[in-house]
Parts: C-alpha cells; structure tokens; sequence
C-alpha cells in the first residue's frame, strides 16, 4: 500500500507546440518523442484537432497524422513533467534532428 | 471536438451511391450548410405559404410538387421560383429523376442554390436522406483506449502505459475475439442511446507490441481477428493492485462511465502478476452479457442465502 501512486493532486502542465520538421511526424521522429515520454512515469497525452493520444503510444503519434505546421497540444502530469516537457520541447526545437 | 459544418458538397460525396444523387447545376452553391438533420418537402412554401417554411434544410420535389408548379401559368410558376430560392436553402432534390424545368434551373443558379437529382421514388429518399444526415449530425469524439469485440460484447480497455493492454488484447484475439481499435478509439452517438467505436482509417488492424513492434492483426491472425465498428457495452480500466483502492467485491452494484453522454457498464481490474488479464477481460464482457439478458448471480446468491437464513430454525 506504501507505494500507491497518488495522482490526486498533480498540476497538468501544457504547451503548444509546432512541427516544423519537412516530413511532419513519421515513424522515426514518432518513436523517438514515444522514447521520451516512456523513460518518464508522468502521464503525457498530445492533442490535435480536438483528439487526444497517449504521447507513450507509437500508435497514437502515427494515428495524429501531424503534418509540418500542425498545432498540438502537450499535456503532462506526475512526478517528473516538467522534465518530461522540457525534453520534448527540447526534440521538436531540434526538429527531430532531420534537418 | 470542434463540428466542421455539413455542407451539401459532403453529403453529396458521401452518400451519391446510396442516394443516387446527379448534379444538375448551382454546383457554386455545393458549400452551402445544411443546418438540420433532416429534409423537407417545400408544398406550401410553393403554394405561397412561406410562414415556419424551413429553409435550412434539404428540400425534396416529389410528384405532388411537380405537379401542382405544373398547374400553374407560367408566369406564376416563375415567381413561385422566385419566391423559394430567395431563401437560403441549402439544396434541392427531385426525386423519381423527375427533371426540373429550365425557370427552376436559372431561378437556382442565379442563387447558387445546388440542384440535384435521385432516381429513388420520394419516400424511399426521404427515408434514406434522414439517416444519412442524422449519422452526418451524430455527436463524435475520440477515446483513448483500445478495444475489442469479446462475442458480440464491446469492450473498450483502458489503462496506463506497460500495464498489459496489448498483451491482454493478443491474447483475447488468440481466443477467436476481435480487434476493433488499438490505443485510441473513435466514437460516435447513434439514435443518441448507442456509442458506436471504431479505428482511425490510417491505423486500422495495427498494432504495437512492445519489443515486437507495430504488426498487422489482420495479416497475422485472419479475418476474424478485425471487426470495423462496435457498439461499446463495457469500458475495462486495469490498473495497477496497489491503485486500487475499493475493489467491489460482490459486483452487486454497477459503475458506469459515460462516454458521449450515454452511461456505459465500467470494470475495474487489478492487474498484478500471474493474473490472466485476458481472462478476466473476458469474463467480465460474458458477465455483462448475462447481466443484460436478466441474471445477477451475486443477488440472487443473496436471495437464496436470505432465505435459508429465515428458514433455520433459531438456536442452530
């Protein structure tokens, strides 16, 4: 029982980001954010169009269909979001390293 | 989700085949909106009664229209003409492929007003328009969630990451269920009681297995192993033992979520090791079976305890 993990009370941290990579959000710059988010235990979720993903599901990071310019909306919560958040600013800002 | 608006250029695309719909002129006014989920036959508009005329709808010329513009000098019909296009009508349908004459043709597309045809008898298309725009108008949404159809029972499961999802889902599919969508599921409010789920196109029959990487259900394990759209009857969240923290250990009472506005059956799972989460899944969507078909055994366990409480003799 001591080590439930309390969600209750976690702040929701958001940022807008832009794909500014050629292709858009491929298989390769899709598993490389699913990289990040799974090395961290805070939920992630990223929104486009008004459908949410899991941000830890390649899946979901293919189904988005994020072409260059989309808008998404990351939303993060747990121990270690802000974290979390700074290094998938870090990967878009790099453009997923494609360019 | 933010609604794009239904225009006639969609409902022509969309439903053309069904509907068999022809284009004849005012193809500018193919964006107009359509407001309402559901057509009109504009016979007193015509006749010159245009109070409550509802003009944001799809309008529908059978026999009885036609022939009664028919019975009108031309000049009249000209203004008849006149007097309904000056609305802002989405479009018109002539149904039987009654042909609209050519005062109709220019009164419409001096408006942009799309003219199109059916060769379906009127009430055949109003039936069949109806639906169509009533699934246009559903309210839709997405879940996160994969989801499956456990015989005949849909299941939309829900969980963290690494939890077992995938895992528990292959070997649901193994068992002869199917796969309907993996991680997100796309829902739709039908007759306003059903949520309908389904895939995203793009993705459909994938998914990932952690270590595997993203396989092809239908590939691998047949035509069974898919199914395109479910109702959901069950949502499934399996979460970690020491999250849970009142497991309802009768299941005499029902939780629900609800998805679209519609309450849905929902089940909590505690996952630990060495338990078959495919087989829990699995006989929570038989249990929700039977408990829609009447059976509640847990109460009726209680019943027959009740009952044989009452009938034992006091002092035993």
């Amino acid at each position: 029982m001591s080590a439930a993990k309390d969600k209750t009370c976690d702040a929701v941290i958001t940022r807008d980001l832009v794909v500014a990579n050629k292709v858009g959000i491929h298989a390769r710059p899709a598993a490389m954010f699913v990289k990040i988010a799974s090395r961290h235990t805070c939920d992630i979720y990223l929104e486009k169009d008004g459908e949410k993903i899991n941000g830890k599901s390649i899946m979901g990071l293919l189904m988005l269909a994020a072409g260059p310019g989309s808008h998404l909306r990351l939303e993060a919560s747990g121990k270690d979001a802000a974290q979390a958040v700074a290094e998938i600013e870090d990967l878009f800002q790099r453009k997923f390293d494609e360019e | 989700m933010p609604r794009e608006p239904i225009t006639v250029e969609r409902f022509y695309t969309e439903h053309s085949g069904q509907l068999d719909l022809r284009l004849l002129g005012g193809a500018i006014g193919l964006k107009r909106v359509i407001r309402e989920p559901t057509v009109n036959r504009p016979g007193l508009a015509l006749a010159g009664h245009t109070k409550y005329f509802a003009r944001h709808r799809m309008q529908v010329m059978g026999h009885a229209e036609v022939t009664y513009l028919k019975t009108l000098p031309r000049d009249e019909r000209r203004r008849r003409y006149e007097l309904i296009f000056s609305y802002p009508l989405p479009g018109v349908v002539f149904c039987r492929n009654l042909p609209p004459d050519r005062d109709c043709l220019k009164a419409a597309e001096s408006r942009n007003i799309p003219i199109l045809t059916s060769s379906l008898i009127t009430m055949k298309f109003i039936n069949l328009a109806t639906l169509a725009l009533e699934q246009l108008f559903a309210p839709r949404g997405s879940e996160i969630g994969s989801m499956v159809d456990i015989h005949g029972v849909g299941v939309l499961i829900r969980g963290d990451s690494g939890i077992g999802k995938s895992e528990s889902i292959l070997a649901l599919i193994e068992r002869g269920y199917s796969l309907v969508s993996d991680d997100m599921t796309r829902v739709t409010l039908v007759d306003g009681r059903e949520v309908v789920g389904t895939s995203s196109e793009l993705t459909r029959n994938h998914m990932e297995i952690r270590g595997i990487g993203i396989v092809n259900v239908a590939a691998m394990f047949g035509a069974k192993s898919v199914r395109g759209e479910k109702r959901i009857d069950l949502v499934v969240t399996l979460k970690a033992w020491e999250e849970v923290k009142d497991i309802d250990r009768l299941g005499m009472e029902e939780e629900f979520q609800h998805i679209l506005g519609v309450q849905i059956p929902h089940v909590t799972i505690p996952v630990r090791p060495g338990r078959d989460l495919a087989r829990l899944i699995e006989v929570a969507a038989l249990h929700v079976k039977l408990r829609r078909a009447g059976h509640n055994p847990a109460k009726e366990l209680n019943e027959r305890l009740l009952s044989q409480m009452s009938a034992a003799p006091r002092g035993l």
